[in-house]
């Protein structure tokens, strides 16, 4: 159906969501998440995350060293990392750093991307409860990140008008659904394609002969 | 993501060993992660910048710069010297005339207390200073035009602009302002009181809808 393999296509993918989202933080295009939170934390962050989950998942597996990821058994240690590092840029002054200091920009967007790597490892080695467990803590600091932004009348950026800010907090609701059933969704999937086809060609066929 | 297909036993890290490394490294990522966040956030106490402007300069309070500056009358002095010239306690905010958003309350709140200054006979010992950062724009004439907008009592408030519009980076970045270029010519920045003593620091930075806590503040230190 695709000519193209899934690795190939995580790769090209990735590296362009990468220049995107890099390209984000240089004039002209700079402009937007100067001006408005929305394009710096709920586009540009989330895009850097998840370019560098699929630049990770172009790597394959065997070719990572082993010496690592025994170190993060069920993804665990990059569960706890990424989280550091999601906590950190949603911290008001951490996005004013961003906006006016170049060095800090760098380091956002190499921190996000190696987040993005980290949590495609993790995601792919942990059973669905820890995930869930992360995801479930990740979208509730998100949900209730939106739904201040959208009450409070205090300015929490220097760099940023009310206006964005509740503009931003309103899509940061909106992404923080949108990643829950985006990840029931995906697990659905694959739980589906990787069900043993034993069992049902078994219940097909009626009840088991018994065997004694 | 590839699913988990390898029995554990292949899969690097679920050993017992690998479960006591794991447990190791995610404690020392998370321990680190916390003492990030803490340095970042003063333990836990400031999350904008703001609030960390406002405790570092509560710690330490900083000298302002010697900025040429030029008043409503339309003379020249640096900033220090018109500090020195001046034994009260100044409150600084930061304007430009232009301005149709926030600078319109900081407007109503330096009205506020200019008259309460006068009120209560404090004009010798605090005196109110805005201070535009937008020198391009604004000269001796739309200073005045703005003196009497609002109407300022000269021997109370007083408003100045740069006399080198090169200054700006210097005089924000003294005070921690933070000005973004908006739509329409104007400007979004962080609108403060900024409580500067008769030597010439930056002691204190309020809220500016809390000018009464400015001004108590200002009549201390006057003491």
């Amino acid at each position: 159906m695709n000519p193209w393999p899934i690795r190939s296509r995580s790769l090209a993918a990735g590296m362009v969501l990468a220049a995107l989202a890099c390209a984000l933080s240089l004039p002209p295009a700079r402009m937007l998440i100067e001006q408005s939170m929305l394009w710096h934390m709920v586009v540009q962050m989330p895009m850097l995350v998840v370019a560098g989950s699929l630049l990770m998942q172009s790597v394959p597996a065997a070719r990572l060293p082993d010496r690592l990821a025994r170190w993060n058994a069920y993804g665990l240690t990059g569960f706890i990392a990424a989280q550091g590092i999601i906590v950190y840029w949603m911290l008001p002054l951490a996005i004013d750093r961003a906006v006016v200091l170049p060095a800090t920009d760098v380091l956002k967007i190499v921190s996000l991307l190696a987040c993005g790597a980290l949590l495609a490892r993790a995601f792919a080695r942990s059973a669905v409860v820890v995930q869930l467990f992360f995801l479930g803590y990740t979208v509730s600091m998100l949900g209730s990140a939106g739904l201040y932004l959208l009450s409070t009348t205090r300015r929490l950026c220097n760099a940023y008008s009310l206006e964005s800010q509740f503009s931003a907090g309103l899509s940061m609701l909106i992404l923080a659904s949108a990643l829950t059933i985006a990840w029931a969704g995906f697990t659905l999937r694959r739980r589906e394609s990787v069900r043993d086809p034993e069992p049902a060609r078994m219940r097909e066929a009626g009840p088991r002969p018994r065997t004694n | 993501m590839e699913p988990n297909s390898l029995p554990a036993t292949e899969r690097p890290g679920e050993s017992a060993a690998g479960l006591w490394r794991t447990f190791l490294a995610s404690t020392l990522v998370l321990a680190a992660s916390l003492g990030l966040l803490f340095a970042a956030t003063e333990g836990g106490s400031a999350f904008t910048t703001e609030t960390l402007r406002r405790s570092a300069v509560m710690r330490s309070p900083q000298p302002i710069p010697d900025l040429q500056v030029i008043d409503a009358s339309g003379v020249s002095a640096s900033l220090l010297e018109r500090r020195a010239a001046d034994p009260r306690v100044w409150i600084v905010d930061f304007v430009y005339t232009q301005c149709a958003s926030v600078c319109l309350s900081l407007g109503t709140v330096y009205q506020r207390l200019q008259a309460e200054i006068t009120e209560r006979g404090l004009q010798d010992r605090v005196g109110l200073v805005s201070v535009s950062f937008d020198p391009a724009r604004d000269d001796v004439p739309a200073l005045q035009a703005y003196a009497s907008r609002w109407g300022m009592k000269p021997q109370v408030w007083q408003v100045l602009t740069l006399a080198r519009p090169g200054d700006r980076r210097r005089l924000l970045d003294a005070f921690g302002i933070m000005v973004i270029p908006a739509p329409l010519g104007e400007f979004e920045h962080n609108a403060a009181l900024h409580v500067v003593d008769a030597a010439g620091r930056l002691v204190r930075i309020v809220d500016h809808d809390d000018p009464g806590r400015a001004l108590a503040i200002a009549t201390a230190l006057t003491r």
